[in-house]
């Protein structure tokens, strides 16, 4: 509209809810994994590869929030965070859904069948822990607009503290679950094409949950940095 | 042919009036609308009603500072004095309109005090006044306080938001505190309109007033100041508190309230020492202020250098306009 003077120029991009919106992806990216996961054990392959589209789909738009962010955030704003800080942890939180992109293509690799019972189970509770892992994530995430509206209050940031302290927690029975399901594959009578394909799975779960743990640590540096 | 002049300067006096209500005193309003402290007919109330009143009984100092205090017009035939007036608010008038055309940062002070130095200097130049003559005093003390303006809002604005942190937000439920200070900000948002009427109104009606000499200026002067703004806000600047509270939501009310304050303060102590500040720059200012004290998301210095840019241009910009007007005016008329 011409004709106006504003004052509003003064206030800055705000890239608080974009990177709400990415870690909303990334928690729905997981979600999906799980769903994948069945899919696979099912040898469901249309289903595989539709999640597989789904997954990839979302991981490209997260990269998209990336980059309106990158773009957005100059020197010239003065957020109330400093701004590396801000822009290391999205490049931690962006891992997460990178990781959950490299699982999506694998599941397609190979149809596997005769998987036992017991590593069936033990792969079903690893994802069932990143999906925990994620879920609190994305409630400490929920923080930041409780941060800016107290505008950083001791009360806030303590409760932050503390959420971070649960999802390295919960990073750390991931890591145990991890462990176990490897000595089972390690130990199975499977086909070892299988067993890589399997691995390698798993190595690269783990890795969705150490991001989240990093993007979580690198999240109260953010906070404590200011 | 004076009495043709003086209509002409009403006119123009009027237009400049209404545009400043249409645009400066809808920003400095459109912080109530942006936090949903008030709603839009509200706002418009309030702003038409506490401008006049600003304009009407506490315009009188910066009015005589703009219209008396820069050239010395006891020094001048009344005639030129006519011609010089509406040269400037012609000038100050048809700059504010281009520039904001072109989104700059421009404000309506900084322009009718160019156009009055443009008038100076056109009198000097046809030796009708020495160089010495002109107030350089005073417009030296005009543009100092265009410097300290925004610090001060910024400074009392930290200040006061810091304190509402520290003391309130860190021990009350956010939604009670924000609540309370939506009623604060009713008050807050009366503050800025009578201080922004009591400052702006020289912008329009302060060339008018050199044209009475010494004498005081008459109360209708003001009146007609105030009404203008008034309907300015009225007829245009609900739409630029509608666009301009859209874009700034993040500001609730303990923060639009803080901004509120310190802006309020800082121009109606400006108003009492007459000296002519720009309202938006200061806001400008207090909103930085909050965010310095941690109180807004995200605020974006980069508009502090347009904003000093706009300083730069608009005072010879101004001057040259009127000169041009000016010489114009003294050779047809």
């Amino acid at each position: 509209m011409k004709f106006i003077r504003s004052v509003a120029d003064v206030f800055g991009y705000s890239p608080f809810k974009a990177i709400h919106q990415h870690s909303e992806y990334c928690e729905i990216a997981i979600d999906l994994l799980v769903d994948q996961f069945e899919a696979f054990i099912r040898g469901d392959k249309e289903e595989i590869i539709k999640l597989e589209k789904e997954i990839d789909e979302l991981e490209h738009e997260a990269d998209k929030i990336k980059a309106e962010i990158r773009t957005n955030v100059t020197k010239s704003l003065r957020l109330p965070v400093d701004r590396h800080d801000l822009l290391s942890f999205l490049t931690f939180q962006d891992q997460i859904i990178n990781y959950a992109e490299h699982v999506c293509h694998m599941f397609t690799y190979r149809e596997t069948k005769n998987i036992q019972p017991a590593i069936e189970k033990k792969f079903r509770q690893l994802l069932y822990k990143l999906n925990d892992i994620i879920c609190k994530y994305e409630e400490l995430i929920d923080h930041v607009a409780g941060l800016i509206a107290t505008s950083f209050s001791k009360r806030e940031i303590t409760d932050v503290l503390e959420h971070v302290n649960t999802i390295e927690h919960a990073e750390h029975e991931c890591d145990t679950v991890q462990i176990e399901l490897h000595k089972l594959l390690l130990n199975s009578n499977l086909d070892p094409m299988d067993v890589i394909l399997l691995r390698n799975i798993l190595i690269h779960l783990g890795e969705v949950a150490n991001s989240t743990a990093r993007a979580a640590d690198a999240f109260r540096t953010m906070i404590l940095g200011r | 042919m004076i009495d043709i002049l003086f209509i002409l300067m009403l006119a123009a006096a009027a237009y400049m009036a209404w545009n400043i209500g249409a645009n400066d005193a809808a920003n400095s309003m459109a912080t109530s609308y942006g936090s949903k402290a008030l709603t839009l007919k509200q706002i418009i109330f309030i702003a038409s009603i506490l401008e006049f009143c600003g304009a009407f009984f506490f315009g009188s100092r910066v009015t005589h500072t703009v219209g008396k205090g820069i050239v010395p017009i006891q020094l001048l035939d009344p005639h030129i004095v006519a011609i010089g007036a509406l040269a400037a608010i012609l000038s100050a008038g048809i700059w504010v309109t281009i520039s904001t055309y072109y989104h700059l940062p421009v404000s309506t002070s900084h322009s009718i005090v160019g156009s009055m130095v443009g008038f100076g200097l056109a009198a000097v130049s046809e030796n009708l006044i020495d160089l010495e003559s002109i107030r350089w005093g005073v417009l030296y003390k005009i543009v100092l306080s265009w410097i300290i303006s925004p610090l001060s809002g910024a400074v009392l604005a930290f200040i006061i938001f810091s304190f509402i942190r520290v003391l309130i937000l860190a021990r009350m439920e956010v939604e009670k505190v924000e609540g309370i200070f939506r009623y604060l900000q009713v008050l807050t948002a009366c503050y800025v309109a009578f201080a922004h009427g009591s400052n702006d109104v020289a912008n329009a009606v302060g060339p008018i007033s050199a044209t009475f000499g010494f004498s005081e200026t008459p109360a209708w002067v003001l009146a007609l100041g105030g009404l203008g703004i008034a309907i300015g806000v009225a007829t245009w600047g609900y739409r630029v508190i509608e666009t301009v509270g859209k874009r700034i939501t993040e500001l609730t009310p303990t923060r639009g309230f803080s901004a509120e304050f310190a802006t309020a303060t800082t121009v109606l102590s400006a108003s009492y020492f007459g000296m002519p500040i720009s309202t938006t720059h200061t806001l400008v200012g207090s909103v930085l202020g909050v965010g310095f004290a941690g109180g807004l998301a995200s605020v974006d210095l980069s508009v502090v250098k347009r904003i000093i840019y706009s300083w730069v241009l608009t005072i010879p910009a101004a001057a040259m306009l009127t000169i041009s007007l000016y010489t114009l005016m003294v050779v047809f008329l």
